[in-house]
């Protein structure tokens, strides 16, 4: 396993590795340069026009929800905003791409020169890195195919293939970074911590299942101590976070073999096959790579002046890193808890209205609640959280009647299972169900009294040295009172009794 | 500033485009004497000119986020040379690519 000799090869070798990391904007209502729908799947060809069918005479014109989206993930980015911008034409011949050329951006970029700060591993081992990003530009994605005959819809082999361009026309944002990332570990984290971002943004929905986040890499390596950088190969078809990761340590360990062995590392785009656990090879013609830029004649450049950039600034919501903060120092979370939390919008704004209903005080056992039962429930249901059947203040008024004493934390998972499902408010379970956790000491003591009455022989076992016992006590009163007791209680009125 | 037969051949790769030998000199000869013009443009001091992508001074032409109705599929693929389950087929792509 590639993923088992990484760390051996690491301490020989540098990785340089740089992403590439397209996003569509799945939050816009409609195409970059037409009216369609922006969706996913469907029928084939239903949300198409001339537009985005590269018809003849059809004329495009940029979204401006687009525009303004990918100036905000720059500045989300630390990047610098381009005062004058436009398109180019990307030319080149797929069949998935109607007009044969891409309409993209090329040496005027909206966003260049950002950064992103990447926390790395966990606990001692932790670190932070900087990765640079070169650029963000915007784009329109592609159609899609579909290969019929053949092997398992494989593009080689294939009888003939059917193109779809529901997709085509996508509002599509590309990011490259810098050549700053040395780990598989680093470029998984880079990627996650992006697509937190996005999703605060809320610019797209970032499923790399679905493809509206695809990430790229280009990986060289280079002997420890060298400046130079090595051969770098592109490392394509990468459908998840763990997919990233094990192509790039493979990739690694594939290139330190070849030079170890005297061989050289090919410049050649390589496609991952997650199932086989290896890349191989992509057949390419570089004289195809002579894509002719040249500024889009249908459109007009774009002049932003400082207002307008100031104004899309003003737009920025708090980027959960910042959040991950305000949650430790303002609430007193652990940092694991406030990432977990923090990294979901959506969950964040769950969290902090239960905080304001219950208290800041008691942030912690709220957080403890939706990490804990709600999170289980949301995995088990599938709901997201908005529409769980459990409402902010329904659980800010569990986590009080808990912290007030009136039910035990066991009583209160069983009222979290009801009011689930009847939607009921917890206090008004408590009610109907007579759960009031029992302080009062002299009805826990007159129980405690007939326990210890009616198994004489374990209070002897107990007075004896069995003091082990104490918790077999504990359990039968709090089955003599149906639950209902106050556990702390229980336990120093079965002591204080069993010790006289 | 003359085009070689091998330029004409690349461009053609890349645009697609199948040309006989004599279409390849013909186009050769053309492409010189175009880009000869453009030469003679280049001889004008144009120092202190910006490069101009668009004639007109207009900037910033967009067009709000709102969906607008596009073509029915049937029209969309009315068209293609073939069609088969609402897609446009397209012949096999290796192959075609290796022939190129």
């Amino acid at each position: 396993m590639a993923k088992d000799r990484l760390a051996g090869v690491l301490e020989r070798y540098e990785a340089v590795i740089g992403l590439e990391i397209h996003t569509e904007l799945t939050s816009l209502n409609s195409k970059m340069f037409c009216g369609c729908p922006v969706a996913f799947g469907g029928e084939p060809n239903t949300r198409v026009c001339p537009v985005c069918l590269g018809m003849p005479g059809a004329l495009p014109v940029p979204n401006e929800a687009a525009v303004e989206a990918t100036v905000l993930a720059g500045l989300a980015l630390d990047c610098e905003i381009a005062r004058f911008s436009q398109f180019h034409r990307k030319n080149y011949f797929y069949p998935d791409m109607p007009k044969n050329y891409q309409i993209s951006q090329y040496d005027l970029p909206f966003c260049t020169n950002g950064r992103l700060d990447v926390e790395v591993g966990e606990g001692d081992a932790a670190y932070v890195t900087r990765i640079g990003i070169t650029r963000i530009h915007l784009e329109e994605d592609t159609g899609k195919m579909i290969h019929v005959g053949g092997a398992e819809g494989r593009i080689a082999g294939a009888d003939f293939s059917l193109v779809d361009f529901n997709r085509a026309g996508t509002p599509l944002i590309e990011l490259v970074t810098e050549p700053d990332i040395r780990t598989p570990e680093e470029a998984r984290r880079f990627a996650q911590t992006l697509r937190t971002i996005f999703l605060a943004l809320g610019i797209s929905d970032c499923s790399m299942e679905e493809g509206s986040m695809r990430v790229d890499a280009n990986v060289s390596i280079r002997p420890r101590g060298a400046s130079e950088f090595g051969t770098k190969a592109e490392v394509k078809n990468m459908n998840s976070f763990k997919a990233l990761h094990d192509a790039l340590a493979y990739e690694i360990v594939r290139q330190a073999d070849l030079l170890d062995s005297g061989g050289r590392v090919v410049q050649e785009t390589r496609h991952w096959d997650a199932g086989a656990k290896r890349t191989s090879a992509l057949r390419s013609k570089e004289e195809a790579h002579d894509y002719r830029y040249f500024p889009e004649p249908d459109m007009v450049p774009f002049e932003f002046t400082d207002e307008w950039i100031e104004s899309v600034r003003a737009k920025l919501p708090e980027l959960p890193a910042a959040r991950r903060d305000r949650y430790v120092s303002d609430l007193g979370l652990p940092k694991q808890d406030a990432r977990l939390i923090a990294d979901d919008v959506a969950l964040s704004r769950f969290f902090e209205a239960a905080v304001q209903a219950a208290g800041a005080s008691r942030a912690k056992p709220v957080a403890n609640w939706v990490l804990g039962e709600l999170s289980a429930h949301l995995n088990a249901t599938g709901a997201a959280v908005d529409e769980c059947g459990v409402s902010p203040a329904m659980l800010a008024e569990l986590v009080v009647l808990v912290d007030d004493g009136v039910i035990s934390g066991k009583q209160a998972k069983e009222v979290f299972a009801e009011m689930v499902v009847t939607g009921e408010m917890p206090g008004a379970i408590v009610e109907r169900k007579g759960m009031r956790q029992v302080s009062d000491e002299a009805a826990i003591e007159a129980a405690v009294r007939k326990v210890l009455d009616e198994n004489p022989a374990e209070v002897s076992s107990y007075r004896a040295g069995k003091t082990g016992l104490v918790g077999w006590f504990v359990g039968q009163v709090m089955r003599e009172m149906r639950g209902q007791a106050n556990p702390a209680v229980v336990n120093e009125v079965v002591r204080r009794l069993l010790e006289q | 500033m003359a085009i070689t037969e091998a330029e004409v051949r690349h461009v053609a790769m890349l645009a697609r485009l199948a040309l006989t030998d004599e279409q390849v000199q013909h186009l050769a000869r053309e492409l010189s004497s175009i880009l000869g013009h453009i030469d003679e443009i280049k001889a004008l001091d144009l120092a202190g000119v910006e490069p101009t992508a668009h004639a007109f001074p207009v900037r910033n032409v967009m067009r709000p986020d709102e969906v607008r109705p596009g073509l029915p599929r049937d029209l969309a693929l009315a068209n293609a040379p073939e069609a088969r389950d609402g897609a446009f087929v397209i012949p096999r792509i290796v192959g075609a690519e290796e022939g190129a």
